[in-house]
């Protein structure tokens, strides 16, 4: 065989290794005919660094010597009996969680089962327009679903409560699954609708705060315990500092959804709510103007460039090192510890958001909103109604969210924040708290205290996804754009939209 | 004598500048896939000087380049190998091209050829079809596909850009063929000539820059169709611009695997119309003189 073939030959057998499709023994053994024999893999060995996006290779899960307990490889053989052969499929946004199942462990429950796994990444918006057409056409193309936080009550009516799957067929209800192990803030804020449980919480990021320990030092500062103190220390660094490093950066680009997010971090931190108890609009009061006066402050210390990023451009900012804290997603974290990917490996230190000015109470609020300065984005993975194998695709769903295989996607350096509790504790994941390793969790005891004690959660009605994807983030858009002339005016327009909309 | 090698020096010059401005992006680009990660948002950018590295394509396909062999194993690949996406761009946009060109040049001869009552209607119409966004038939499509089992199947999606296309092509090689005078059919039908051996035989030969023009904007519209495959394919396979948006995680985008995959899918693009640029030229020419 020719050299070229040989590469080829090599990538084909190396695509199916990755996909689960081959086991570790096959793929060597193919290779040996290729007269290659264990160093083949080397070709998905040696491949680089991609830890800040939360991908994970086979090869790492090689690494890490990954043995699964015999008890649930026993239970899972003789569960899923019925359903080997099958295939389920799932659409998901390219989340560690996702990412770390798809690479490097579906492939375990693959072959103890016999059920295969599809999974489809796509990002977020698009996850969402293939599962508001499966629902819509009731076809059940896709057997699970990845829900974030903020569609929960639009899909409600479209899955299978995972407790009653749990409590109906003991045959399927994995031993050891403990439901109580998720942690009651997340189960409540993000897996919750009107007394349904819609899916099981499958990952959590949340804002928690961080910061450069480097310009702490050199400036004297100390993490923000107060929403002043956190402007303080913006100006701070700004002053000394700007322009090659700003004193905070932002997701604020026009009409996309991580604008909503961090306006609901300011308004939650100054006593504002999204809805009132009467379920009108009210970020327009008096607390909501001062939280927009407060960003519009935060602002002048952060990069122009802002009004343009995502969540991607605010994770790159930091990894170039323009910025010295923010409030945001804790699960950027690893990727900053990252000596191939950043400029600031090591240096980024991770706390708790600054305590809030005053949070206006939940029974204050409207739709369940849950006001709290570390906004989460968490998401849930759900059965679908529509399934054609529902049984197989539960078992999966225990399977992705059961303590071992969270500590796995956890140890194996996606970034995000377990939803169990028992895998905070569990000493594989502390053994990663290391500084300047991809797959660091030493940001992780920060975000276990903020789900605890600072989790702030979005409203549940299903018309919050068009509000929080259209509405908000393009009028926010046009302020920023300076289209109004004060924040009161905007404020005003987006609650004559959003309640336009839900009288409607 | 001078002034005009400044004149030429001058209009050079600009070129040039022209050139660079529309090269820019793309050099840009591709560099992008030859940077480390760190490296592609460094301020002031690095244009030329950085540590090129082929790590982005070895994890976009999968192969070792034999590079960074010192690097820390750790998380990579996986979930953006790409190879089989850019094989099935390849498929579905060389197939679809074909059968585009094959429907639309016999559907654009006899519309050139032959009159039919309504004939100015039923252009019109075919070009209207043209005229419909494309996320209009997007979800009636799923529907209809699903109910047909094409549903995340290459038929499905060669189907789908061939009907897309084929309005564009129709109308398109109509007006090459109008351009070919109807005297040499005529002459040949007096010889006794059949149609089908007109058109084989005499037409198509004079058309084929025409043919070539057209086969390269349904190839390209084909190679850079993102609504259609997105709707009507699931986990079976991707092509490459539905593929890309993957890059885009919940964590931030992987740019320098993104431009590794994009500056690898200009290649076949490239190479198609490399192929048929003799043809294109004439094709795009044709007609363009009074005869």
């Amino acid at each position: 065989m020719n050299p070229v073939d040989r590469k080829l030959w090599l990538a084909s057998l190396t695509d199916r290794f990755a996909r689960g499709q081959m086991d570790r023994r096959s793929f060597l053994r193919s290779a040996a005919k290729l007269g290659l024999g264990a160093g083949a893999l080397g070709a998905y060995s040696h491949l680089s660094a991609r830890s800040g996006l939360g991908l994970i290779s086979p090869a790492r899960a090689q690494e890490q010597n990954i043995e699964w307990p015999e008890d649930m490889t026993n239970w899972l053989k003789e569960a899923a009996k019925p359903f080997a052969g099958q295939t389920i499929r799932l659409a998901t946004e390219s989340t560690p969680p996702s990412n770390a199942i798809n690479s490097a462990l579906k492939g375990y429950f693959t072959e103890t089962t016999g059920i295969n796994v599809e999974i489809e990444t796509l990002p977020l918006e698009q996850v969402l327009q293939k599962l508001t057409l499966d629902v819509a056409s009731g076809l059940g193309t896709y057997d699970l679903y990845y829900l974030d936080q903020s569609w929960m009550a639009a899909f409600s009516g479209d899955v299978v409560d995972p407790r009653e799957k749990y409590e109906s067929n003991a045959d399927l209800a994995m031993p050891n699954y403990n439901i109580d192990d998720f942690l009651p803030a997340l189960v409540d804020g993000i897996s919750m609708y009107d007394g349904v449980m819609v899916g099981v919480p499958y990952d959590i990021p949340i804002f928690i705060q961080m910061y450069r320990r480097d310009l702490y030092e050199e400036l004297g500062l100390k993490p923000a315990t107060t929403m002043a103190e956190y402007l303080s220390n913006a100006q701070t660094i700004m002053k000394a500092k700007a322009p090659e490093i700003y004193g905070t950066t932002g997701q604020m680009k026009s009409g996309h959804y991580s604008l909503e997010c961090d306006w609901t971090c300011w308004l939650w931190a100054h006593g504002g709510s999204i809805f009132g108890p009467d379920g009108k609009f009210t970020g327009n009061d008096e607390a909501g103007i001062e939280a927009m006066n407060y960003w519009i402050e935060l602002k002048k210390n952060m990069p122009d460039a802002v009004t343009s990023w995502t969540w991607d451009g605010q994770g790159q900012s930091v990894a170039q090192g323009i910025a010295g804290q923010l409030i945001s997603w804790g699960e950027f974290f690893p990727s900053w510890d990252s000596p191939n990917g950043s400029n600031v490996a090591g240096l980024m230190e991770a706390t708790v958001p600054p305590k809030a000015n005053s949070l206006r109470a939940v029974d204050e609020t409207g739709y369940g909103e849950i006001p709290g300065v570390g906004h989460q984005g968490g998401s849930s993975l759900a059965v679908s109604r529509y399934s054609k194998s529902p049984d197989a695709a539960w078992l999966f769903a225990q399977w992705a969210t059961a303590p071992e295989t969270q500590v796995w996607i956890t140890v194996l350096g996606g970034g995000t924040g377990p939803t169990r509790s028992s895998v905070y504790d569990d000493p594989r994941v502390k053994a990663n708290a290391k500084v300047g390793i991809p797959g660091t969790t030493r940001h992780l005891d920060a975000v276990r205290e903020t789900i605890a004690n600072h989790m702030g959660s979005e409203p549940d009605l299903p018309e919050w996804t068009e509000i929080s994807n259209d509405i908000i983030p393009v009028e926010l858009g046009r302020f920023w754009a300076g289209e109004y002339d004060d924040p009161k005016t905007v404020m005003d327009t987006i609650k004559q939209s959003v309640d336009n909309l839900l009288a409607s | 004598m001078m002034g005009s090698t400044s004149r030429e020096v001058v209009r050079a010059v600009v070129a040039w500048l022209l050139v660079a401005l529309f090269a820019f992006p793309i050099y840009y680009w591709i560099t992008v896939a030859f940077k480390p990660e760190r490296d592609i948002f460094a301020l002031p950018p690095k244009l030329f000087d950085f540590n090129w590295n082929l790590s982005s394509f070895e994890e976009v396909f999968g192969i070792s380049f034999g590079f960074d062999k010192g690097l820390e194993v750790l998380p990579g690949g996986g979930n953006f190998y790409m190879l089989p996406n850019l094989w099935a761009s390849i498929v579905i946009a060389v197939l679809s091209t074909l059968l585009t060109v094959i429907v639309a040049t016999l559907a654009s001869y006899a519309l050139s050829r032959m009159r039919i009552r309504g004939q100015h209607h039923f252009v019109f119409f075919v070009l209207s079809t043209r005229m419909m966004p494309p996320v209009a038939i997007a979800i009636p499509m799923f529907f209809i596909y699903k109910n047909f089992g094409l549903l995340d199947t290459y038929t499905g999606i060669i189907l789908a850009h061939a009907l897309m296309n084929l309005p564009l092509a129709v109308l398109l090689l109509k007006s090459f063929f109008d351009d070919i005078p109807t005297e040499i059919d005529e002459a040949a039908l007096i010889d006794g000539a059949s149609r089908v051996l007109i058109f084989r035989k005499i037409v198509m030969p004079m058309a084929l820059g025409g043919v070539a023009a057209t086969a390269v904007l349904c190839f390209v519209f084909s190679w850079t169709e993102f609504l259609f495959v997105l709707t009507l394919t699931q986990t079976s396979f991707k092509t490459v611009p539905v593929a890309a948006s993957t890059f885009v995680t919940s964590t931030g985008t992987a740019w320098g695997n993104m431009a590794a995959l994009g500056t690898a899918a200009m290649i076949p693009a490239f190479i198609f119309i490399l192929l048929v640029q003799r043809n294109l030229v004439r094709g795009l020419t044709l007609g363009s003189l009074k005869q």
